[in-house]
């Protein structure tokens, strides 16, 4: 289970102090797709960011499974990420030096992961997502749906509990975007749970969770299990 | 995972070629100095000090003084007859060399010349009499060896200058005069007295002359010919094989008439050390009669300066001092100076000149290691948004400073490996070609095992360093910030 209590999240830039988020609190249940929606600069990425580590809230907490995550060393943190989640970004973040199989390999290996196990899995996780005959192929040789794809693989081969997707779709024609949005649907299951973050109020239809941000804040929260509808 | 490091390290570096080989180049050319310079360095180094073990540590030199000036007078005295006739017209008095000349270097090939040392200038003087140096009296050596008993050997040896006539050409030529028994005793002081041709000495009581390599071609002389030396007729008994010490100087050996009266040590242009690398063991130019000869026929030899050799183990600071107290007792004033104090003092000089050279060629490297430091630092800058995924999948800081680390490492590494090869052909190609020009061929680059490694890992190190700042940077961006970069 995901908690958030109460986070809050400041940037400096320069001088400026940009309030990300103001005191968002959150509960998630495990195996959910939890869509987060709003305008650009609501805050939706930083909560993304904040849920997976990959930074700390200014003041609050964000708990997973009883751990207080903003408590955590820099290597716990990566660890974290390492074990826990896989991110797919809108701008797909492939390391262009490294093919489709080597860029989903990384995670593994540097988890020291044998080489021989980490190159299987890699496979089996492209093979996954549609990609078995582009697997030696760099970045740059691939479309962007493909690309996303090989982010997918990356983001599953870890086997992750879960997937946080920022715009996955968001640079996707439409037909792309949907196999996409089937993939991460898909992952959604036994312990695993995904958040996506969008503008796409389409996306949303498929959200057994759906957090509404606006200025920092949580606007509503619906969950279609229980079909309530929580307004600040 | 480190070999996935060491892999993105590589890829890193070939997704920016040229940049990359401009800073390897920059390594690889400080690694360049560094070798070429170190390994000439040391086979100079080595070379000398194996002429000064050829020689032998048990040697002591002792020169007579004579009642006027002191003991540095008389070396200097032994050092300028040693500089020879090519200084000659434009020699100075004993007294006003120049201390670079007479600083502590001693050449054995000099030892006991007196012609010209009294610096008259004049060519009449070498050609024809041959005045004293000073008024000094020779050591004896049967008693030296009797006197003190740390000696266990002692030979005399006069070296002058004299008009010689061959078939083939004449002019001035050092004559060194050993004695029999210092021929037998001390054959390394005369570069091991080895003969390419004839049999050497065979009888005391017939002008027989032994004639070294150089002055053999000089003069056209074979075993069995003639030669006159100062109006005497000397039949060629030997010829001696080359010592391998370089040709002197500049001069040609072309032109015989006019160029033959070298010295054997006059190397005036290639400095201290090149005179006596050339000194010490140059047999080349010299004619060899025998003491026990020369003495019968002429009586102006001059004083001959004793080469002695202590017993095996013996303390060579006590028995100089014991030297010198011996003959101080029987009138004798004596300057004693060792083999090993003549190489202690090359080798601080040629110490001294490897240390600035490699002081030369650090500055070379350290604008390499600031090259490498720019082009990571630009890295890092450049590879904020790979950082960012990197941390993204699980990387830790350490991780990411590892592999900025190997990249830096690498090209370092890889500027070592070229530059060890590039500094070896050029110091090969120096000892080759730039040796001669100084006077220095007897030599060939050293090239230890510590070199090797050390280059290696110095400059895998190096790289490492230059890197450390820039990865250090590159480790802890913040992963949501490095990924927002473009």
């Amino acid at each position: 289970m995901l908690v958030l209590e109460e986070v809050h999240k400041t940037y400096h830039m320069g001088e400026t102090e940009v309030h990300a988020l103001r005191g968002v609190d959150l509960t998630i249940e495990d195996e959910s797709f939890v869509v987060v929606m709003g305008p650009s600069g609501s805050g939706k990425s930083t909560l993304m960011h904040l849920v997976g580590c990959l930074d700390t809230p200014t003041k609050g907490h964000v708990i997973y499974d009883g751990a207080d995550l903003g408590a955590l060393s820099s290597r716990q943190r990566a660890n974290y990420r390492a074990d826990q989640v896989g991110f797919v970004f809108q701008k797909f973040n492939l390391v262009g030096t490294l093919t489709a199989l080597e860029n989903v390999e990384l995670p593994l290996l540097l988890q020291d992961a044998p080489a021989g196990v980490a190159r299987d899995k890699a496979a089996h996780a492209l093979e996954s997502v549609g990609l078995k005959s582009r697997m030696k192929h760099r970045p740059s040789k691939l479309s962007g749906g493909e690309q996303q794809r090989v982010a997918i693989a990356r983001a599953l081969v870890n086997e992750p509990r879960w997937i946080l997707a920022d715009e996955p779709t968001g640079n996707l024609d439409t037909t792309t975007g949907e196999y996409i949005l089937g993939l991460l649907e898909g992952f959604v299951g036994e312990d695993r749970s995904v958040m996506l973050v969008t503008h796409n109020p389409e996306i949303a239809k498929i959200a057994d969770v759906l957090v509404e941000i606006c200025d920092g804040q949580i606007e509503s929260l619906t969950k279609k299990s229980v079909k309530q509808v929580v307004t600040s | 995972m480190k070999l996935n490091l060491w892999k993105l390290a590589a890829n890193n570096i070939r997704s920016r070629r040229t940049r990359s080989w401009l800073t390897i180049l920059g390594v690889l050319i400080g690694v360049t100095a560094v070798v070429a310079l170190m390994s000439i360095g040391s086979g100079v180094e080595q070379a000398v000090l194996q002429q000064f073990e050829d020689i032998g540590y048990d040697i002591l030199i002792v020169t007579p003084t004579g009642d006027e000036g002191s003991s540095i007078a008389a070396t200097r005295n032994a050092m300028m007859a040693g500089m020879g006739t090519e200084m000659r017209g434009s020699m100075r008095p004993a007294t006003e060399m120049d201390t670079e000349t007479s600083g502590g270097i001693f050449d054995p090939s000099a030892i006991g010349q007196s012609s010209d040392s009294q610096g008259t200038g004049e060519d009449s003087t070498v050609a024809g009499q041959m005045p004293f140096a000073f008024s000094a009296e020779n050591v004896d050596p049967e008693r030296l060896v009797s006197m003190v008993p740390d000696v266990v050997q002692a030979g005399n040896y006069t070296t002058a200058v004299m008009g010689v006539e061959g078939p083939g050409a004449s002019g001035f030529l050092r004559v060194s005069t050993p004695s029999a028994s210092f021929l037998q005793d001390f054959p390394s002081f005369l570069g091991g007295w080895k003969l390419a041709d004839g049999s050497g000495f065979t009888d005391v009581g017939i002008n027989q002359v032994v004639v070294g390599a150089r002055s053999a071609d000089n003069l056209g002389v074979n075993v069995g010919d003639a030669l006159i030396i100062r109006d005497e007729r000397f039949v060629v008994s030997g010829i001696l094989a080359p010592s391998g010490v370089a040709e002197e100087g500049v001069e040609s050996a072309g032109e015989p008439q006019t160029g033959l009266a070298r010295s054997g040590n006059t190397v005036l242009t290639g400095g201290r050390s090149t005179t006596i690398l050339t000194g010490l063991t140059n047999t080349d130019d010299a004619l060899f009669v025998l003491e026990e000869r020369a003495a019968e026929l002429w009586d102006d030899l001059g004083v001959a300066t004793t080469i002695v050799r202590v017993a095996q183990g013996a303390d060579i600071d006590a028995s100089r001092n014991s030297i010198e107290t011996a003959m101080s007792a029987v009138g004798t004033g004596v300057s004693v100076i060792s083999v090993a104090e003549m190489a202690g003092s090359i080798q601080s000089t040629l110490g001294l000149i490897e240390t600035v050279l490699a002081c030369i060629a650090a500055v070379a490297l350290l604008v390499g290691a600031v090259g490498l430091m720019n082009t990571m630092y630009t890295a890092v800058l450049e590879r904020r948004q790979e950082i960012g995924i990197l941390k993204a999948v699980g990387a830790t800081d350490g991780q990411v400073l590892t592999l900025f680390l190997i990249d830096s490492g690498l090209m370092g590494l890889v500027g070592g490996v070229l530059g060890l090869g590039i500094g070896a052909v050029l110091s090969f190609v120096g000892a080759r070609f730039v040796g001669p020009m100084l006077g220095v061929t007897t030599f060939s680059p050293l090239f230890s095992a510590g070199l090797i490694f050390g280059v290696l890992a110095f400059s895998f190190i190096l790289g490492g360093i230059s890197g450390a700042w820039p990865a250090w940077r590159g480790s802890r961006l913040n992963p949501v910030e490095a990924l927002a970069s473009e």
